[in-house]
């Protein structure tokens, strides 16, 4: 990764080819999530909390791959997903510490030959730059509730560890920790105190999207299919 | 006689006070009344003090948080001591009583095969770093959890090195604010008995009497009413344990980034040793003696060249230990707990966890009535004399084993006479069969078996290994080599114990 501060000057001729810059996704099994996203991705992915290595703090996740560095829903060079977290959809843009907009020049969609322009030839910032903006907004915007959020299930003591202990159709299996999900009868408890309808579907669509965790188990089983037949002695 | 229990007046603070406070509050509510006098002694500094690892129990049951906890007292992660110069002195001559038991354990027993290789060997390896990974993590200075781990949990067993001084005004503000703990400031002055002998009341000199049903006394060496009051006698210890004396200072680290050391290093001298225990602004260092065998001047020449240049600017405090502890416990309808229940020198950190458990005892079979307390006074006095038994038992073993031939004080503590007949026991079956749950039935334990295998193989000790104890060599292969790839593994993962603490002043564990 090679992130460089964004500016006019510098990247007046720049072009993406914003298909390609899904990449990065292809060995992430955690995408991290802001509130104002959660009930929509919650319809394709099962949704957990998880821990961030170096401050130990909570943030909403989907859950994409059953072990470090796999994602089961990328094919070849896309993802076969239908809702795509922010976090994916502005790549290859990144906010700085100061909140300035910084750019990997070494993403594969850095591409001259791209289909997109970051500026018009007026100067004006492209139709696509301005929604890569909207989306950076969102999850600039989005910090604050998220925390507030997870702050909520944490003082309602809602956070339970799940380990997935899975077992696939070859025979293997796998345990996959470091994940953690909502108490649905702490959450039965907690809804009077909690009160606002908003912040109740939001966790309710995180619990109901734990279910999807089976069909991570039935990617990961044509996965493994695919693999056993591609291993097969060709009679 | 069928008087109910529902006022307990706890006399004297510190941490043995508010711990006992906080679990009987915790356990029983509004409920119960609970009150604690003391007279409040304003800035006072603590020495750093050792705990076990029951003291992250005994917080989530008062319901304070770690994180909180260890910035309110300056705590620092503690995995168990290093025992240095114990055996012979040399430079090379330490060991490790670590927190982890040994790998298998107690499903299999590891001991044999490694006393089998041990006596085939001239230079032995190490058995406590052979049978468990901690030592390992001690000596790189890691940490035993990692930032995500959860509040109270880890990845290796841990305790706690603290001031315990902040911990008796953490768990004050906790107790007074957080579980309805009546807190009177006061000199008591005398005491009021009923016919009895039962403590009526403790009269206070702005406050007047204070009426209870049960008095937990936690006032210290004083041992203000099972000592004086009730003329419960003291039963000294000093012909078993010569400890008496220690000369404490508080040593600042050398650097910003010094390592701080997740282990109480137990460092033996010629007459006693040298405790050192790292919290996170300080370390504390302190020389316990034997003033029958030493002059304060000889020990603070020892100390001085142990803590360094730095030992010049210091201020040495020294401190009378009276080795042992009252007849019985719990006496009328006075408990003890803390210091004026007894002492013991600090070598395992038995002084909190005795506190924790008392309380714990105490908080969980709280008498209904006057009626019921006599029966669970007899059964607390069985079950605290026996646990007073073994630790004086496991802290002379530390002692008796040594090879060290350089002072009176060594040679003396092998004396038969001074070793306990129960302790002379065990080790005759020992160098035949090792420490086992066989040898520690009750349910009352303090140490476990796999305590006694450390201190006695990290002493030179051997037992003779029989045919019969060895017939799992497969399995004992697979987990002499299963703690070599853990050490491998938490070696590229944990972060040093300065840098995780360090974190800590700024993030927080979670709760799950």
């Amino acid at each position: 990764m090679t992130l460089v501060p964004l500016t006019r000057k510098d990247h007046a001729a720049l072009r993406l080819n914003p298909a390609r810059a899904a990449q990065a996704a292809a060995s992430v099994h955690l995408v991290p999530l802001v509130r104002s996203e959660i009930r929509k991705i919650t319809g394709q992915f099962p949704v957990f909390l998880a821990k961030d290595g170096e401050t130990g703090e909570f943030y909403p996740a989907a859950l994409m791959g059953l072990e470090p560095h796999e994602n089961l829903f990328w094919a070849e060079d896309r993802l076969e997903a239908s809702r795509v977290p922010l976090n994916l959809l502005r790549l290859p843009f990144f906010i700085g510490h100061d909140g300035a907009v910084m750019i990997d020049m070494a993403s594969p969609a850095v591409d001259a030959n791209g289909p997109v322009a970051l500026l018009n030839a007026d100067g004006s910032d492209s139709a696509w730059f301005t929604s890569v903006q909207a989306m950076l907004g969102e999850l600039a915007g989005g910090q604050a509730p998220t925390r507030a959020l997870v702050d909520t299930v944490l003082a309602h003591g809602l956070v339970q560890e799940v380990k997935l202990d899975l077992r696939f159709h070859n025979g293997t299996s796998a345990q996959l920790s470091g994940l953690y999900g909502l108490d649905e009868a702490a959450l039965g408890r907690a809804l009077p105190q909690i009160a606002d309808i908003d912040t109740v579907m939001v966790l309710a669509a995180m619990v109901l999207s734990l279910d999807h965790v089976a069909t991570l188990v039935k990617r990961k089983n044509a996965r493994l299919a695919a693999m056993d037949q591609w291993l097969a002695p060709q009679v | 006689m069928n008087k109910p229990v529902s006022r307990v007046c706890i006399v004297g603070g510190g941490s043995a006070g508010w711990l006992t406070a906080g679990l009987i509050a915790a356990r029983h509510g509004p409920g119960l009344s609970v009150t604690l006098v003391e007279s409040v002694q304003r800035g006072t500094i603590g020495v750093g003090e050792g705990t076990w690892p029951t003291m992250r129990n005994t917080l989530r049951k008062i319901g304070i948080n770690e994180t909180d906890f260890m910035r309110a007292c300056n705590a620092s992660f503690k995995q168990g001591a290093k025992f240095a110069g114990w055996r012979n002195g040399r430079a090379d001559d330490f060991y490790y009583h670590p927190l982890v038991l040994p790998e298998g354990f107690p499903d299999l027993d590891l001991a044999p095969y490694w006393n089998e290789a041990a006596q085939a060997s001239d230079q032995p390896s190490s058995f406590s770093d052979s049978v468990c990974f901690q030592q390992f993590l001690c000596e790189n200075h890691m940490a035993p959890k990692l930032m995500t781990s959860p509040e109270y949990g880890g990845i290796a067993n841990y305790a706690y090195h603290l001031d315990a001084v902040r911990l008796g005004e953490m768990l004050r503000d906790h107790c007074v604010n957080r579980l309805g703990v009546t807190h009177i400031d006061d000199e008591i002055i005398t005491v009021e008995q009923t016919d009895n002998g039962d403590v009526r009341a403790v009269v206070g000199e702005r406050h007047g009497e204070i009426e209870a049903d049960l008095f937990v006394d936690c006032s210290g060496f004083a041992s203000l009413l099972l000592g004086q009051t009730l003329g419960v006698p003291f039963i000294d210890c000093n012909d078993v344990l010569f400890i008496d004396r220690a000369l404490a200072v508080q040593v600042p680290y050398e650097e910003e980034d010094s390592p701080i050391v997740s282990h109480t290093v137990s460092t033996a001298q010629k007459h006693g040793w040298i405790w050192d225990i790292g919290l996170t602004n300080r370390r504390g260092v302190g020389y316990v003696w034997s003033s029958a065998h030493a002059g304060a001047d000889r020990i603070e020449e020892e100390l001085a060249a142990y803590v360094g240049p730095a030992f010049s600017k210091l201020t040495p405090r020294e401190i009378t230990i009276r080795s042992g502890h009252r007849e019985t416990f719990w006496k009328n309808n006075v408990v003890g707990v803390g210091l004026a229940a007894g002492f013991l020198e600090p070598l395992e950190a038995s002084a909190l966890v005795l506190v924790e458990l008392s309380a714990d005892y105490i908080a969980s079979t709280m008498p209904a009535t006057r009626h019921a307390m006599d029966i669970v006074a007899r059964r607390f006095n069985t079950i605290t004399r026996y646990r007073w038994d073994r630790i004086i038992e496991f802290l002379k073993l530390h002692y008796m084993l040594s090879e060290r031939d350089d002072t009176a004080f060594w040679r003396d503590n092998r004396d038969p006479a001074t070793i306990p007949q129960t302790l002379k026991d065990q080790l005759e079956l020992w160098r035949d069969t090792p420490p086992g749950e066989h040898d520690f039935s009750s349910a009352h334990e303090m140490f476990p078996a796999a305590s006694y295998q450390y201190v006695l193989y990290g002493m030179g000790f051997r037992t003779r290994p029989r045919e019969g104890a060895l017939a799992m060599a497969h399995k004992a292969a697979d987990a002499f080599a299963r703690n070599m790839q853990i050490k491998a593994r938490l070696g590229a993962t944990m972060p040093t114990n300065r840098a995780l603490l360090t974190k800590l002043a700024q993030y927080r564990f979670q709760p799950v």
